[in-house]
């Protein structure tokens, strides 16, 4: 990055155009996930439609913070199209699938992020993203619990799976 | 006496540093004063056009582009050599690959 650009921004322009991708992500990942907690409100799925809800949130929050890191360090943040979502889904086992699914996607996103902000020596990006790393371990690690209670319970009424899935 | 197109395009379209938050674009018809986030949105814009598919459907379509410069003051018209030779000034400035993306 030359002089100039470097008194303007403390992030590298190609950093930050990923992380503007990033934002897209999220906020695709959270409208994902309010699909997915009106399919389980519609069928009285209590425990997964408020564990969606929160998801939709939280991926908000994190799609924010990167929002407000890439104005912060003299950046332009760009709000993102959001289309294309999902609302048609067959099982309930099938969205908890999807929604690991998503979140490989977006750490391996994060991850490409990192490596290019380690390759353009952008540490203020580098130090950011460490947050997101262990918040994307803990999120696959949630989804994969969830699943494993499906297949621990297999055959059972799925009201009882339901009410088995983490609220808090 | 014959114009060499090529070098035109070369000479046009500079980016120069006025002050700490002032830049000016030259374009061989006018002057545009910039700020750093008119910039950045100069950037944004000018990479979003030079993707492979969006090129691909200038040339297929009215083979050239319209651009809004500057928080809407300015209006600039690019046809794809003059469209590539800016990418490739703003890729200089920011220092970064002036490769078009898929």
């Amino acid at each position: 990055m030359n002089t100039i650009v470097r008194k303007q921004m403390s992030i590298h322009p190609e950093v930050m155009d990923l992380l503007n991708n990033q934002i897209g992500m999220e906020m695709k990942a959270s409208a994902s996930y309010l699909a997915m907690a009106s399919w389980c409100d519609q069928r009285e799925l209590l425990h997964s439609k408020a564990f969606f809800y929160r998801q939709a949130e939280e991926e908000r929050e994190h799609a924010m913070k990167i929002f407000e890191f890439i104005n912060d360090n003299g950046g332009a943040a760009i709000s993102p199209n959001v289309t294309n979502v999902n609302n048609d889904f067959e099982s309930l086992r099938g969205i908890y699938e999807t929604g690991l699914e998503q979140e490989i996607k977006v750490t391996e996103s994060i991850f490409k992020i990192f490596k290019t902000a380690r390759k353009v020596d952008d540490f203020t990006t580098e130090i950011f993203l460490q947050w997101f790393i262990t918040e994307q371990s803990e999120e696959e690690d949630t989804f994969r619990s969830i699943i494993d209670i499906f297949d621990l319970m297999e055959g059972m009424p799925l009201k009882m799976i339901d009410e088995r899935i983490p609220t808090e | 006496m014959p114009v060499n197109k090529e070098i035109d395009i070369n000479q046009s379209y500079q980016i120069k540093h006025l002050t700490f938050c002032k830049y000016v674009l030259h374009t061989p018809n006018k002057t545009i004063d910039l700020s750093f986030p008119q910039m950045l949105e100069l950037r944004r814009k000018i990479n979003e056009l030079t993707t492979y598919s969006s090129l691909n459907r200038i040339v297929n379509n009215e083979n050239f582009a319209l651009l809004f410069v500057a928080d809407k003051q300015h209006l600039i018209f690019l046809e794809i050599p003059q469209l590539l030779k800016l990418k490739e000034e703003i890729s200089a400035f920011f220092h970064t690959s002036a490769a078009v993306c898929a």
